[in-house]
């Protein structure tokens, strides 16, 4: 078990500049999840801590020590790779032995026996041991790797996608397993996703990378309710959050927000910075429907508008509601919806204090407190 | 319903069938063709001298050409030494290449460092560059250095023939093969020799069969290096035969059952490796 602290790491392939300035640091024990969408650098930054692809600046320190000069196989740390890397001309169970019996750990024959049985157990794979793995399906092969990362001690585990490939009632499964797993006995995890709901789940903090810059670091919790800017606004939460683009008008005592169409506008409490150009956040599950005359309760603000569309999702439906030229999102319980029909007339509700509101552009920075 | 689909079925069946058969008469015809200069030499090589220039097939075979080339009538036995010194050469070849260029293809295939397209360049330009154009420098060279009719002096030369194929095959075996699995070993605690020899290459074995076979044949094959650097005790097959072309007379007989025996160790070889010599060839040949 060890720290993870990556330093202002870069990396180019070509003339493509993978990673530009990513630092992060996880504790020792902490379980970490890098979120972000394809083409992030996710799995670069992986490797590179892996030490399987060199970085061309900044440093990674395991422990306290800068590895630049440790090979991959000395610095003590597990990959699952995220096309499972299997030995395909070896059984499961000879995979899963396999950093048991390398020449650095030399485990005895009985204590190995015994944790890969604990393992596979563990991943459900136990009935599988004598099979190769090329008669495997994808989501056993996925456990396969998976175990064989769990199956030794390591200063850090580090996890590409481990959970991609499984079906979504496995994966619910999984990522409990693994939450226990990880609460049990304290590995330092570096977890690479790009499932919102598996980083919000899973991690102590999440990273959230885009084009090879690491956007904001925090705990779910600061993700999730104070994303630094709009991109990680979006990165959370399904359906995504509403982005109105707009001004700040001057009101007295405090600042309004006036959305671009000038379809409504809603009083903002506490703005930092002096940004006009920017753009309101609100997650569909912050808004309510207001239908009919009824009156505005205290402290809310209505905004009419007609159903664009609603669709059914279970227990709750998305509404999506045009107002002026955007449309926005609202998640209402299903008896709610089903008395609407495409143009009929509704008000929504919006809260001052749950809106989020950011500077303009994807990656515009937050400006409410 | 159900008879119009049976018929249409039937119809489907008939079709194949008769797209089938086609392809076969077609292979078959092909294959009769390819073999007929096979079947010649086998025929030449049985018959006896009143018959060696004749092309028909129906005459009075004789094993007496193979006791001829063999010396069993007490003649020369030169053939015998010539086989050993051919299977020697190209054995050894094989084996020089294997053992440097395995190592090199794989350097090859995983990392670029300053002027390595070029080193592969330089090394496929031995391939299609005229043997020719070195062969007089060479020879000289051999003479001074003494490497001149050695056996050691042929498995070096043969390395012309024998070195590109085996890296530029490799190479592309190796390229296919994923990085992430030397890296999965590395990262299980192996070092990267024990990953390379654990992890890699039992699994481009088809590739290493063929390319084996392939360089065999070519360094078997090879005519004008033994014909110009050798002359005795490192002669091979192919030279050779060239005794039985003389200027007083010419007995193709002797020629061709020289070549049938010949053409068997390639053949033997590429029985043995049967097995992986189909994926080997096509998965990574075509490419190199």
């Amino acid at each position: 078990m060890a720290s993870i602290d990556v330093r202002s790491v870069g990396k180019r392939f070509g003339k493509v500049t993978a990673l530009e300035d990513v630092s992060f640091s996880v504790d020792d024990g902490e379980f970490f999840c890098l979120l972000g969408p394809s083409g992030a650098g996710k799995t670069t930054t992986l490797k590179i801590v892996a030490g399987l692809v060199e970085p061309e600046s900044g440093t990674v320190h395991i422990d306290g020590q800068d590895v630049r000069d440790v090979e991959p196989t000395h610095r003590d740390v597990a990959m699952c790779f995220e096309n499972y890397a299997l030995y395909p001309q070896l059984n499961v169970f000879d995979n899963l032995a396999s950093p048991l019996r390398s020449p650095r750990m030399r485990m005895p024959d009985a204590e190995a026996r015994q944790r890969i049985q604990h393992t596979a157990a563990l991943l459900g794979i136990d009935h599988l041991l004598e099979r190769s793995v090329t008669q495997l399906s994808n989501g056993q092969r996925q456990r396969v790797a998976l175990g064989r990362v769990l199956v030794r001690p390591a200063r850090a585990y580090l996890l590409d996608e481990p959970l991609a490939h499984l079906d979504a009632k496995l994966r619910a499964t999984m990522r409990a397993e693994l939450k226990s797993i990880s609460g049990g006995d304290t590995t330092t995890t570096v977890y690479v996703t790009h499932d919102y709901v598996e980083a919000l789940s899973l991690a102590d903090r999440i990273g959230v990378i885009r084009d090879g810059r690491i956007l904001q670091v925090g705990t779910p919790t600061e993700v999730w309710s104070a994303p630094a800017n709009a991109f990680v606004a979006q990165a959370f939460g399904k359906p995504r959050i509403n982005l109105v683009p707009g001004t700040f008008v001057a009101s007295d005592g405090g600042r309004t927000f006036a959305a671009a169409d000038d379809a409504f506008q809603i009083p903002i409490p506490a703005v930092l910075g002096d940004d006009t150009d920017v753009q309101l956040g609100v997650r569909p599950r912050d808004l309510r429907l207001h239908i009919g005359a009824g009156e505005v309760p205290d402290g809310q603000v209505r905004v009419d508008g007609s159903v664009y569309v609603a669709e059914h999702l279970g227990r709750h439906s998305e509404v999506t509601v045009q107002i002026g030229r955007s449309r926005l999102s609202v998640v209402v319980p299903r008896a709610e919806a089903s008395r609407l029909s495409p143009d009929d007339k509704v008000g929504v509700l919006m809260n001052p204090r749950t809106v989020h509101v950011f500077a303009a552009g994807a990656e515009g920075k937050r400006v409410t407190p | 319903m159900t008879t119009m689909a049976t018929t249409t079925d039937r119809a489907t069946a008939r079709r194949a069938l008769a797209t089938g058969t086609l392809a076969n008469v077609a292979l078959i015809a092909y294959f009769v063709f390819s073999l007929l200069p096979v079947v010649f030499i086998l025929a030449l090589s049985l018959k006896s001298d009143a018959d060696q220039t004749t092309t028909y097939l129906w005459f009075k075979p004789t094993w007496d050409n193979y006791k001829t080339v063999l010396g069993s009538d007490g003649a020369d036995t030169s053939y015998v030494r010539f086989f050993i010194a051919s299977l020697v050469t190209s054995v050894g070849a094989v084996l020089v290449s294997l053992v440097i260029g395995i190592p090199a293809a794989y350097a090859a295939a995983r990392y670029r460092f300053r002027g390595s397209d070029n080193l592969m360049f330089t090394l496929l330009s031995f391939r299609f560059a005229p043997e020719l154009l070195v062969i007089i420098p060479l020879s000289v060279i051999y003479q001074q250095l003494g490497l001149y009719d050695t056996w050691v002096g042929m498995i070096w030369v043969l390395q012309l023939v024998t070195m590109p194929l085996v890296v530029w095959i490799l190479r592309s075996f190796f390229q296919d093969f994923p990085a992430e699995l030397e890296e999965a070993a590395l990262l299980d605690g192996y070092s990267r020799t024990r990953a390379f020899m654990k992890h890699v290459l039992p699994l481009v074995r088809p590739g290493i069969a063929a390319v084996c076979l392939l360089a065999f044949i070519f360094a078997w094959n090879n005519f004008i290096f033994p014909f110009t650097l050798t002359s005795s005790n490192a002669q091979t097959v192919t030279v050779s035969s060239l005794a039985y072309l003389g200027g007083n007379q010419v007995r193709f007989n002797l020629v061709a059952a020289g070549a049938v025996m010949a053409a068997l160790p390639p053949l033997v070889l590429a029985l043995l490796i049967q097995r992986y010599l189909v994926r080997g060839l096509s998965f990574g040949a075509v490419k190199g």
